[in-house]
């Protein structure tokens, strides 16, 4: 080694190694290398160190937070779950219970027609007795006085009530 | 004729042999080479110090070129060759790549135009301290005797061939790697830097004699090519001689064969 760098540092060959070359290289990269040992590199293996576990936190918290997300979002849709279920109850229950109140309000209209109807009913048999009384007694006096004008007499009308009666009955009967 | 007659290419000696610039006839002779060379360790070592200096959570600048370069050669040299257990190496093989790295990238600086690991008074003590770095890592896990064994003595190989491979495994693995590591890169940034020079004498040449607007262009447009081209080289053989030098010390750090 002594004597290629003896024979280069003398040497005219272009190739061959100049000795000032060697040492100043040798020299140069040394240096180097105990400055990036010792001072330049740690900080920079320091730095990708901290950042790689802040990197590895991060994700790790990310996914934590992603952990507790889907388990509120879990819970929320079993609670939205819950809340369908129950409002789908409600609206059955109320539906049924309308139901109940209609069926109770037609029979309640219906018992009321039918009363009505027989109030009606009762009211227009009554007005027609009055008024076939009515008109009975309208008839008695006009045959009386018919027969009063065709007698010329005054006439008892009410010994001829009898009669008036079982004629007005016969006439009835014949006319049913 | 006369266009070739006019380049002025200069003289082997005068494109690698650069004059001291002092301490010239002594062992120390200082010169453009070892100029880049110092200046190459003042820049790596700066980068570094920037980036550690700087300590953004989101790196910027200087910080995210060097974190970049060190995360490049943590995940695709350390770990893929090494494994975790190379992580101790980390700094070392920073220290060498960048180091060769910016050595290269000299080659396409202007004044400068000139890598030093173009010289084999660069490169060769470079390899030299790889080859010492890989013996000795291997005789410190492995023992003395079962390091050279496992070396030299591929298992699994019936003995007659061992006659034939052991005297090729001692010296493949002690002395051909570290010259062809010195010489890969001291060939390959050579080359470059004499096709540049040869491309730049050329255009010259053609611009001298007054024929730019004709033949101008293709040397100029190679010597521009080119010196992209040996940006890539730059990294490229950087990378190269990091990577053999994973591979060095972890065969040596896990017993190779």
């Amino acid at each position: 080694m002594v004597s290629i760098l003896l024979a280069a540092s003398q040497s005219s060959n272009p190739i061959l190694p100049a000795s000032g070359e060697i040492i100043w290289s040798v020299l140069s990269f040394f240096v180097l290398m105990a400055i990036l040992a010792k001072v330049a590199f740690p900080p920079i293996s320091k730095m990708l160190k901290d950042r790689s576990e802040k990197i590895r936190g991060d994700i790790e918290a990310a996914e934590q937070a992603r952990n507790e997300a889907e388990l509120d979002r879990a819970k929320a849709e079993a609670q939205l779950g819950e809340a369908r279920h129950e409002s789908t109850r409600l609206i059955d229950e109320a539906r049924k219970t309308a139901e109940v109140i209609k069926a109770d309000l037609v029979k309640r209209a219906e018992a009321e027609v039918v009363e009505m109807r027989q109030r009606a009913e009762e009211a227009l048999d009554a007005e027609r007795q009055r008024l076939v009384f009515e008109l009975r007694g309208d008839i008695a006096d006009l045959a009386l006085d018919l027969a009063e004008k065709i007698l010329q007499e005054q006439l008892d009308r009410s010994s001829f009530d009898p009669l008036i009666a079982s004629f007005l009955a016969e006439s009835e009967a014949s006319s049913k | 004729m006369s266009i070739l007659g006019a380049v002025n290419f200069p003289p082997i000696g005068e494109v690698l042999n650069w004059k001291p610039f002092f301490l010239g006839g002594s062992a120390l002779a200082f010169n453009k080479v070892t100029l880049t060379a110092v200046l190459a360790t003042a820049i790596t070592f700066l980068l570094f110090y920037a980036a550690g200096k700087k300590k953004a959570l989101v790196p910027t600048g200087v910080q995210n070129v060097v974190e970049a370069g060190v995360d490049f050669i943590t995940n695709s040299i350390v770990l893929d060759i090494m494994g975790p257990d190379g992580l101790v190496w980390l700094p070392y093989l920073c220290g060498l790549f960048f180091f060769i790295l910016i050595n290269n990238l000299f080659e396409v600086v202007p004044v400068f135009q000139m890598p030093s690991t173009a010289r084999m008074g660069v490169t060769l003590p470079l390899a030299i301290t790889v080859w010492v770095t890989f013996i000795v890592v291997g005789i410190k896990k492995q023992g003395f005797a079962s390091y050279f064994k496992h070396s030299v003595v591929p298992s699994g190989v019936p003995g007659a061939l061992l006659i034939l491979l052991v005297p090729l495994e001692i010296l493949s693995t002690f002395l051909v790697r570290p010259f062809a590591l010195a010489i890969r890169l001291f060939g390959n940034m050579l080359a470059g830097h004499l096709l540049l020079i040869t491309f730049a004498a050329l255009s010259e040449a053609m611009f001298a004699k007054s024929i730019s607007l004709v033949l101008l262009p293709l040397p100029f447009a190679m010597l521009t090519v080119l010196t992209g081209y040996e940006i890539f080289v730059s990294a490229l053989q950087a990378f190269i001689f990091t990577i053999l030098t994973a591979v060095y010390i972890g065969e040596s750090m896990a017993g190779s064969h």
